[in-house]
């Protein structure tokens, strides 16, 4: 019998990273710098289960809301949906374009790699340039991309147009086991784990209305979650960002904080640069991963969170992560199996908590 | 039957990217795993294909130096007629009689190979090929990247890894020295040494960046080692032509240009040679050792019909 409940339970495991692969390949594999968001937007709303129904506001904010519960303000769970990049700065006379950055990253991740410059109608391929010879330092100088063109009206007759943003080819790939490497996780994971917690929620259970939020600009000043949190005030019951957990589990990291192994599941991002959970919140929050079985690790580790923007309105973030190896690099690492355990939290705090 | 067909869609499918955004190199169709019979498929297309599109092709395959077997196995397969000498270089001989001429370009690249594998599954590499005039920004480029490492049972993905931008805050940045392969940690997704042979992958096992060759501008192509692939390319295109040629020419896919003194081209001279005149085709380029190399395919055709020519006799 124990046999067969493991059998059992290994071909839902299997299903279940099958779903969280299948939702995350797709999202990841859409582009969206942040200001951009409307193609991870578009995914998203064909991701959602049917049953429910979406609001896009102002600053470009997907919500989801589940349920009455018992009245009073609403639990936010929120995901952000954009990714670092490029903004096409300025055109310059020789044809290239100069850029601005959206969000922060090691500049030399992009040297010399392929570009592509994001338009209404679809994508114009380029290069980003190699610096000059000479420096070889380690960081380049700012950074110019080529669409091929020698003159200003060369590009712009290829479609470039200044507020465009800029990214490199990204895709999904597998690695061994559970683990799989690409760009933007951070935040796709996010964004996936609401995704999968609304396609298993039972909307009968829950306490309290839930706001599924999917916000934008997050990476430029959480600015899409800030809006959100004006439009709520001080109604906002409790708020969840459900973002990257920058883990050191990699030999280039130091150890004195930051440590969540990758495969060892969700993470309480229960202190980093802009929120601090209330220690009883941290500790109700392991007693209801523990009720459900769901592993969940405990840290603290570096950047700020879309939660934090609730906090001034006297709402409390309970923050909840992932261990990613590699943060805002072309090969972010992540375990699947932490995802399939990020979603179950996620439902779980909505339905229990 | 299946994996003729499957040979057959992904050969539509990169013709249909030739003309769009990056052209993705699949694992499914890495040279380095194509069977015989997928080949005989590859080399009955191959007459259908420009030189342009060889160049995108060839820009997507791998060749370390002293590791191009693969790659030669596939020019075997797609050139009829041509053979191997023991050092690994392809030649393939065109007419008889004099003049014997020999054409040839440079089929080998810079790479890597698996040096060591840690306890916790990290592989360590060094350096194969490049001296002391290398692009000191070379090994950077495999900073945070895709690379592809071709084990016994095939390519596995891999990545190489970097600093996590939010831990690095604080830390000095902005002076600091290039980085080398020295600090390559290469993360498949195993956890031990034990998961990673599994995966046949040992020391020894060539590792190169992945290889997605890249269209932009007005018919511009830009991937590692483009100029060398594209001359290759035109080289293949141009015996694969079926011209007239002008007493014996050998056309000749060295290996081993970078390594132990261009052993490949000499043991193609001490064994084929002597030669009443020898060319090296290429193909000019900016941004050279560099993984966006940039070639013009306008460059690539002019420089088929040359070879063309050349082949036929006249300058």
């Amino acid at each position: 019998m124990i046999l067969v409940l493991a059998a059992v339970l290994a071909i839902q495991d299997t299903s279940r990273i099958t779903e969280a692969q299948s939702v995350l390949s797709q999202l990841v594999e859409s582009y969206g710098v942040s200001g951009m968001e409307a193609p991870v937007r578009a995914t998203v709303q064909r991701l959602l289960p049917s049953w429910v129904r979406t609001e896009t506001d102002t600053a470009g904010n997907l919500w989801v809301r589940a349920g009455q519960g018992e009245g009073g303000g609403p639990v936010v769970i929120v995901a952000h949906m954009d990714e670092i990049g490029f903004r096409v700065d300025t055109i310059n006379p020789d044809g290239t374009l100069g850029l601005r950055n959206r969000g922060g990253f090691i500049q030399s991740l992009f040297e010399a790699k392929p570009a592509l410059i994001h338009t209404g109608g679809g994508d114009i391929t380029g290069i980003f340039l190699p610096r000059d010879t000479g420096l070889t330092r380690r960081t380049p100088p700012p950074l110019r991309v080529s669409v091929g063109a020698t003159t200003r009206a060369g590009a712009e007759s290829l479609g470039v147009k200044l507020g465009q943003t800029i990214t490199m080819p990204k895709q999904y790939v597998r690695l061994a086991g559970t683990r799989a490497t690409g760009r933007s996780f951070d935040d796709r994971m996010g964004c996936a784990a609401l995704i999968l917690a609304l396609r298993r929620l039972d909307r009968s259970k829950l306490k309290h209305a839930v706001i599924f939020l999917f916000s934008t600009r997050e990476e430029i000043g959480l600015e899409g979650a800030a809006a959100a949190a004006r439009q709520l005030g001080t109604t906002t019951r409790r708020v969840h960002a459900i973002d990257t957990f920058v883990s050191a589990d990699s030999p280039l990291e130091l150890q004195n904080f930051a440590v969540a192994k990758l495969g060892a599941g969700a993470v309480a991002r229960a202190l980093d640069n802009s929120s601090i959970t209330p220690p009883a919140y941290v500790d109700s929050l392991a007693e209801i991963a523990r009720a459900r079985g769901i592993a969940l690790q405990i840290g603290t580790t570096n950047g700020g969170n879309d939660g934090s923007t609730f906090v001034p309105f006297g709402v409390v973030d309970v923050p909840l992560g992932w261990p990613l190896r590699y943060s805002h690099s072309p090969v972010e690492v992540v375990d699947l199996k932490d995802l399939v355990s990020l979603a179950d939290i996620v439902r779980a705090v909505a339905e229990d908590w | 039957m299946m994996m003729q067909q499957a040979v057959k869609r992904q050969l539509r499918r990169s013709r249909d990217n030739g003309g769009g955004r990056a052209v993705a190199v699949d694992r499914r169709i890495c040279f380095l795993t194509v069977s015989t019979a997928a080949l005989a498929v590859l080399t009955a297309s191959l007459s259908a294909q420009t030189a342009d599109s060889l160049a995108i092709r060839f820009s997507g395959m791998t060749a370390i130096t002293g590791y191009e077997q693969a790659v030669t196995d596939s020019l075997l397969m797609l050139l009829p007629g041509s053979a191997r000498d023991r050092t690994g270089n392809v030649t393939l001989v065109l007419g008889r009689g004099s003049p014997r001429r020999l054409v040839y370009c440079s089929l080998d690249e810079i790479g890597y190979a698996v040096g060591n594998i840690t306890d916790d599954g990290y592989i360590l590499l060094r350096r194969v090929g490049g001296g002391v005039r290398l692009y000191p920004l070379f090994d950077q480029q495999l900073e945070g990247q895709r690379v592809t490492l071709f084990g016994r049972k095939g390519p596995v993905p891999g990545v190489v890894a970097v600093r996590s931008t939010h831990l690095t805050r604080g830390r000095p940045q902005r002076d600091e020295p290039p980085f080398t392969v020295d600090n390559a940690y290469v993360d498949v997704g195993a956890s031990s040494r034990d998961e990673v042979l599994a995966l046949g992958i040992s020391g020894l096992t060539p590792v190169s960046l992945t290889k997605r060759p890249h269209r932009y501008g007005d018919r511009l192509l830009a991937a590692p080692n483009a100029g060398r692939r594209a001359a290759c390319a035109a080289l293949a295109s141009a015996a694969l032509s079926r011209r007239r040629v002008n007493g014996t020419v050998v056309v000749a896919f060295a290996v081993q240009s970078l390594y132990a003194d261009t052993a490949g081209l000499k043991t193609v001279v001490n064994l084929q040679g002597p030669f009443t005149e020898s060319r090296l085709v290429t193909v000019p380029s900016t941004f050279l050792e560099t993984t966006v190399e940039t070639v013009g395919l306008k460059d690539v055709d002019a420089l088929k019909a040359d070879i063309v020519k050349w082949i036929g006799g006249s300058q």
